[in-house]
Formats: structure tokens, C-alpha cells, sequence
């Protein structure tokens, strides 16, 4: 208590440096309630002290003071967050996490016009997609993003390259509950190229969201990728894709069924069922192919059906004809349908046309 | 505080909510690294051509066994 006094009659004494009496002052008194773990208090005198510093900030020509402001913003979102907890265990609604969002959505608008400040602004969207990404309301980086994309005045490429890879992993995780998987694999792709290579957690995270991407487009990780970054829940998802295995599949997504619901990414797996049947009927194809060549080509529906019963499940002519006409459609199987015979004849040529880095029709 | 205790089961489920398991660890502020340093493990670790004819594999085996023995039945 001793140095707010101190510092305030130092501060006011000094008169042409007055405003920073309203940076210092409400930076003691956070620092105090911090000391008392009150941590309410604490954040608000915070944001009154950093939201001061922002109006200097502004007024300054250059962005000499960036890496202050960059303390600053991170400071006020983990400030925020304990904030929150403290309130939310008093019973009291979390709210300061949300405010700090709106504090600093006007940090960013100092940023992100022209000029040097500009290199900033990606760091400053970056905590604004951490503080969305944890309340739910990711709808609201949708502001943000356009102003760093749209933008002609100032090139992608000259932010810093922590920043980028940080934008790169949570627009990758926006793509991905979008199903823009070409959109998401390149964003993932580029975290994932240029992520500080010590820090493996985040590179875990990375490949969480990017594996899923990878398999829709037909693209598997190699078992060891999975070993190193202990990311074995997708082991059986590519060994069903690999054999063919309905029931793996279907036994795998159930297994980690949490997990994958909590990551949002259960229906981008649950869509691969379709590249798995397809793998199926190559399978039975070419084991048909071994024994006679010329009639491979056609595949009684009767067969597949015994398949799926093999596997457990419990299908009908007219459910397996569903699914065939499904894989037609959608370009994962090339022939046609005698629905009399009931047979699927397959085309001579590339019967079954590989996905080649491209999402399945929808 | 210690009487501030007794409804913590509702506060769990409330704060889960406000969760993102996954959420990026910072990187220091000046930490720098080579961008090109990285990468030659984690992005050279995928296979895109593995869809092969190889029916060799014990699944496929099984399956050929099953798809044979029904032929046979009838």
C-alpha cells in the first residue's frame, strides 16, 4: 500500500508525465489484489491499466512499445481466465474471460491498420482465438480472420513466424468443423512444417486435428507417427482402412468415441465408413479376380452381403444395393447396377478410383 | 472460503464447458527458430499410395476363406 502512495505522489509530482498515473496506479493496485488472491479485483484494475496503455499506445508513431503490448494482451486473457474460475467457484457467473475478448478487440484495432504497428495485429488474434476457442463462441473469429486475409496492404509471410503457426493450427481447427478439408489440411500442414520442433505438445495437437483431414482425403500416417506423438487412438481408424474393416471401425470410433466428440472431429471419422466399404469390394474384387480373371468384374451382391456378415453386420440385399449406389454416386466405385441379377458390375478401367489428395464427393 | 463449498458438482460440469482441451501452448515471445529445421519427420510420415492389391494380409485371408466356403454351400 506504502508504494501506491509513493508512486502516486512521484507520478502526479511530475506533471507532463500524468498520464501514465493511469497506467501505474491501477497496475499497483492489481498487483496488490493479485498478492491477496483476489483475483477479480485484480483483473479489473488490470484492464484499467492496460486499456491506458492502449490509448498511449495509439498515440505513438511507432511500435517501439510492441512487446509490452504483446505482455500486456497475454496477461489479460490468463488474468481473465483465473478471474473466471475464482467467480465461477463463489457461485457467480464467469465473465471476465468475455470481457477481456472485448478489450482486446480493440487492441487489435489499434494494430491492424497500416503502418509498423501492424506485425502485432497476428499476435493479438491469436489470444482473441484462444479466449473464443474456450468460451464456444468461435463464430467470432470469423471478424478477426477476415481483416488478416483481406487485407493487400500487408503480406501474410512478414508476420512472426510463432504467430503464423498459431493462426495456422486454430483457422486448420475452424476448416475442420467446417469440412473444408483441402482449406484445413494446407493450414495444419503449414503449423505443422513450421512449428518450433521442440515444443511437441503443440505439434501433438497439430496432427490430432490434421490426421482426420488426412485420412478423408485418402492419405494415412505411418504407424510411427502415431507411436511418437502417442496419438494411438487413430491406430485401428487406419487399420479398418487399410483391411477393409467395417467392424474395426465401427469398434474404434465406439472406443474413443469421448475423445473424438470433444475434439469435433467424431463425423469427419465417421465419414471415412464409405472409403472402408470401398476398400472392402476392391478386396473381395481381387480375391474373385485370383480364381477367374473374366468374371471378376462382376460382384453378386449375395457375396457382400456374407461379407458384412462376417464382419457382424447385419445387412440385406437391398441395404447392400443402397450403399453400392451410394459408393457409384460418389465416384468411390466406377460401374454400374444390374438390379435384376443383382450384381454390380464394375468398370474394366480403374474400378476403383483413388481419392488423390481430394475429399470425397458430397 | 470453507463455506463456500458445497456445490461442486454442478460447478464441474459448468466449468467444462469453458474448455478447450486443446489450446496451443505459447511460444516465448522471442523464441526463434529455423523454419525449415523442423518438418522433415512429422511431414515426411504419410502414405498416400497404400491402397494396394495385396490380399495376403490375414484379413484378407480370412475373408477369402469366408467368401469360399459360402460358394461352396450352394
Amino acid at each position: 500500500m506504502c508504494l501506491k502512495q509513493d508512486a502516486s505522489r512521484v507520478i502526479r509530482q511530475a506533471d507532463r508525465y500524468s498520464q501514465y498515473a493511469d497506467i501505474l496506479l491501477p497496475l499497483f493496485r492489481a498487483l496488490q489484489s493479485y498478492r491477496l488472491k483476489n483475483l477479480v479485483e485484480s483483473y479489473q484494475a488490470f484492464e484499467k491499466s492496460a486499456n491506458a496503455f492502449t490509448q498511449e499506445f495509439r498515440n505513438w508513431e511507432s511500435a517501439w512499445a510492441l512487446e509490452a503490448l504483446y505482455v500486456i494482451a497475454y496477461e489479460t486473457r490468463i488474468l481473465a481466465e483465473r478471474a473466471d474460475s475464482e467467480l465461477a467457484s463463489n457461485g457467480k457467473t464467469p465473465e471476465k474471460l468475455k470481457g477481456a475478448g472485448s478489450f482486446l478487440m480493440k487492441v487489435f484495432g489499434v494494430l491492424a491498420g497500416k503502418g509498423s504497428k501492424r506485425v502485432g495485429a497476428l499476435y493479438v488474434t491469436c489470444q482473441l482465438f484462444k479466449i473464443y476457442f474456450k468460451l464456444g463462441t468461435v463464430h467470432l473469429c470469423k471478424s478477426v480472420t477476415r481483416s488478416i486475409e483481406t487485407a493487400r496492404i500487408f503480406d501474410f509471410e512478414e508476420f512472426p513466424l510463432r504467430d503464423k503457426v498459431t493462426y495456422m493450427y486454430y483457422t486448420g481447427r475452424l476448416e475442420v468443423y467446417n469440412e473444408n478439408f483441402s482449406a484445413a489440411d494446407h493450414k495444419l500442414s503449414y503449423a505443422l512444417s513450421h512449428c518450433n520442433p521442440r515444443k511437441e505438445r503443440n505439434i501433438r495437437m497439430i496432427l490430432k486435428y490434421l490426421i482426420p483431414v488426412k485420412l478423408s482425403i485418402g492419405i494415412l500416417p505411418k504407424t510411427l507417427l502415431l507411436e511418437k506423438y502417442n496419438l494411438t487412438e487413430y491406430n485401428n481408424i487406419v487399420l479398418a482402412l487399410r483391411r477393409g474393416d467395417l467392424r474395426l471401425l465401427q469398434r474404434a470410433l465406439h472406443e474413443h468415441e469421448d475423445q473424438f466428440l470433444r475434439s469435433g472431429v467424431y463425423l469427419v471419422l465417421e465419414k471415412l465408413e464409405l472409403q472402408v466399404y470401398q476398400r472392402l469390394l476392391k478386396k473381395i474384387y481381387i480375391i474373385q479376380k485370383q480364381k477367374d480373371q473374366n468374371k471378376a468384374h462382376q460382384i453378386k451382391l449375395d457375396l457382400i452381403v456374407r461379407a458384412l456378415k462376417w464382419l457382424e453386420i447385419d445387412m440385406d440385399v437391398d441395404e447392400v444395393e443402397c450403399i453400392m449406389s451410394i459408393l457409384i454416386y460418389k465416384n468411390l466405385v466406377k460401374g454400374y447396377f444390374a438390379h435384376k441379377s443383382k450384381v454390380v458390375v464394375l468398370s474394366k478401367q480403374d474400378p476403383f478410383p483413388r481419392l488423390t489428395g481430394k475429399a470425397v464427393n458430397s | 472460503m470453507a463455506t463456500e463449498r458445497p456445490k461442486p458438482a454442478t460447478e464441474d460440469v459448468k466449468m467444462d464447458l469453458f474448455e478447450d482441451d486443446d489450446e496451443f501452448e505459447e511460444f516465448e515471445i522471442d523464441q526463434e527458430w529455423e523454419a525449415k529445421e523442423e518438418g522433415k519427420e512429422a511431414t515426411q510420415q504419410w502414405e498416400d499410395d497404400w491402397d494396394d492389391d495385396d490380399v495376403n494380409d490375414d484379413f484378407s485371408l480370412q475373408l477369402k476363406r469366408e467368401l469360399e466356403s459360402n460358394t461352396e454351400k450352394k
